[in-house]
């Protein structure tokens, strides 16, 4: 573990802020880093640029990170685990809430390539909904309709032709993940997707064994990004 | 060249998965268990635990700091998840149990039907009233051994902690109570501040030491108990490289476990097995012979 100062934290609404840290961590997109809030806890946060994670306050330790002031310290281990791979041509991303998060640095990413991405975005209502400047081209979906497709990122997804994309990224509960997965299924495209897990972790480092998934594949050190066909949902 | 037998386990090589490491799901242990001789689950108790705050593991240069707390499902939960290595296992499955009376320990045994054997964690250093709390006292120690071989026919080991004045006394007392195989050794107490922070990096503040800094101190552990006991002994503590297994099965170990390593490689059981393969094959010996030859001048 090694520390970083907060050198901004910008709030996107009541709950969810992206911290920003005073230097570049040398990452890829969709890798993570272990972040110990000191006093509270340490938590697994997938960056969303090489400077930065995106945080929506779900519990204590989140709430805490979301309210944290500039200035001040927090450990981190890391970044760790395996990235998004390279997408050339066009590339989909498909974002369930703060599953938003990693696909904002791949995105930069992807466009800094000269890659053609665009972006299906859900969230339960339009509140949460964040960071849509940083995006070039997206469509929202939300759960109450008060943004975009009323519906889920999923049935957003489901009414589109998907096949023109060379690459298909996703990051979201793991309903909405295991929903994409049939659809993609569906039209043979699951061999194009790569999806970025979340497990509840202890160590971070491939030894606790807290993080394993039902194929013994550890989502802090294998993943958190998984080609979809391996996953065998 | 590998295979060993220990206690009547059938193992194909001497390379058991160390409890705590990759041991809550069956899925781990399964995978694990395609290349390792045996594994042990991680330490099961009475009641669902939840352990330390994170963090609760740290990586330094010469191994691994830890105080994970014993978090566990409890017995009724972990025996459901381990049911299911019955049906699809491979090699021997040890049940690591914790608990801090006698009684305690002895009733967990019966939920354990997929169990090859059992190890006692009579040597966590950083949990209150279980572990090493319950593993110092070598008259408790005989106790909690005779009981629990009063509840179960299967194997018992006892897995000691380095963090006491004779390791060898309490291996004794285990040895006293009826134990089939002594464990050599848990994590030596440690900890680790960070500089900028000017902050233990443990939520536990101090914790257990393991992986490469600790080998010496468990080879002797291992060297003292052989020279002294009748049972087999398992080594563990550090051990990284099939070098390192030499060493341990020449100071007199059976069988040797390996936990920390797993930080290096997850493919570590397969380089090792690979390794020790070509070593036995250079020296036309195989591993069972070599038990405990350093000590024979």
């Amino acid at each position: 573990m090694y520390c970083v100062r907060v050198e901004k934290v910008v709030k996107h609404s009541k709950d969810v802020a992206t911290i920003v840290f005073d230097g570049i961590l040398p990452s890829y997109p969709g890798q993570f880093v272990m972040l110990n809030l000191f006093g509270y806890e340490e938590i697994p946060l997938s960056l969303s640029s090489p400077r930065s994670v995106t945080v929506k306050a779900v519990g204590e330790t989140t709430r805490a990170l979301v309210d944290i002031s500039p200035g001040a310290l927090v450990g981190i281990k890391g970044p760790m685990g395996n990235p998004f791979t390279p997408a050339e041509g066009k590339a989909l991303l498909v974002a369930g809430g703060i599953g938003i998060a990693p696909l904002l640095y791949l995105h930069d990413y992807l466009i800094a390539e000269g890659v053609e991405v665009h972006v299906f975005y859900g969230a339960r209502n339009a509140d949460e909904i964040v960071c849509l400047e940083r995006l070039k081209s997206y469509e929202v979906a939300t759960d109450d309709g008060s943004a975009g497709f009323h519906g889920n990122v999923v049935e957003l997804a489901a009414t589109k032709d998907l096949s023109s994309y060379r690459k298909i990224y996703a990051c979201g509960p793991e309903p909405m993940l295991k929903a994409l997965y049939k659809l993609l299924n569906e039209r043979e495209l699951l061999n194009r997707a790569e999806f970025s897990l979340e497990r509840y972790m202890k160590c971070g480092i491939g030894v606790c064994g807290s993080c394993v998934l039902e194929n013994g594949l550890r989502v802090c050190v294998e993943g958190p990004v998984f080609s979809a066909a391996k996953l065998e949902w | 060249m590998l295979e060993v037998e220990l206690c009547g386990l059938k193992m194909k090589n001497p390379l058991m998965l160390a409890s705590g490491i990759m041991g809550s799901h069956v899925s781990s242990l399964i995978r694990i268990s395609r290349h390792a001789g045996a594994v042990v689950a991680k330490s099961v108790g009475t009641e669902p635990r939840e352990g330390y705050r994170n963090p609760v593991v740290v990586n330094y240069a010469h191994g691994l700091i830890n105080a994970v707390g014993l978090s566990s499902p409890g017995v009724r939960a972990f025996a459901e998840e381990l049911e299911k290595f019955r049906a699809e296992g491979r090699s021997p499955l040890v049940v690591s149990l914790f608990a801090s009376t006698s009684e305690e320990f002895a009733s967990l045994t019966p939920h354990f039907p997929m169990a090859d054997a059992f190890e006692l964690n009579l040597s966590c250093p950083h949990a209150e009233n279980v572990g090493m709390a319950v593993g110092s006292d070598p008259e408790l120690v005989k106790e909690i051994v005779a009981e629990v071989k009063r509840s179960t026919e299967k194997p018992v080991f006892a897995k000691l902690s380095p963090n006491v004045l004779d390791v060898v006394e309490i291996g004794k007392a285990a040895e006293e109570g009826g134990v089939d195989a002594v464990v050599a050794v848990n994590t030596v107490k440690g900890m680790s501040i960070d500089i900028v922070s000017r902050k233990p990096k443990l939520s536990n503040i101090s914790g257990g030491v393991s992986g490469e800094a600790i080998k010496p101190i468990a080879l002797k552990c291992v060297w003292d108990l052989y020279k002294e006991l009748d049972v087999p002994v398992i080594g563990v503590g550090g051990i990284t490289t099939w070098k390192d297994v030499v060493e341990f099965i020449l100071a007199g170990a059976t069988a040797v476990q390996i936990g920390s390593a797993l930080f290096y490689s997850h493919r570590i059981f397969y380089s090792l097995v690979e390794s020790l393969k070509a070593y036995t094959r250079s020296t036309g010996e195989s591993l069972v012979e070599l038990v405990g030859k350093a000590h024979t001048g």
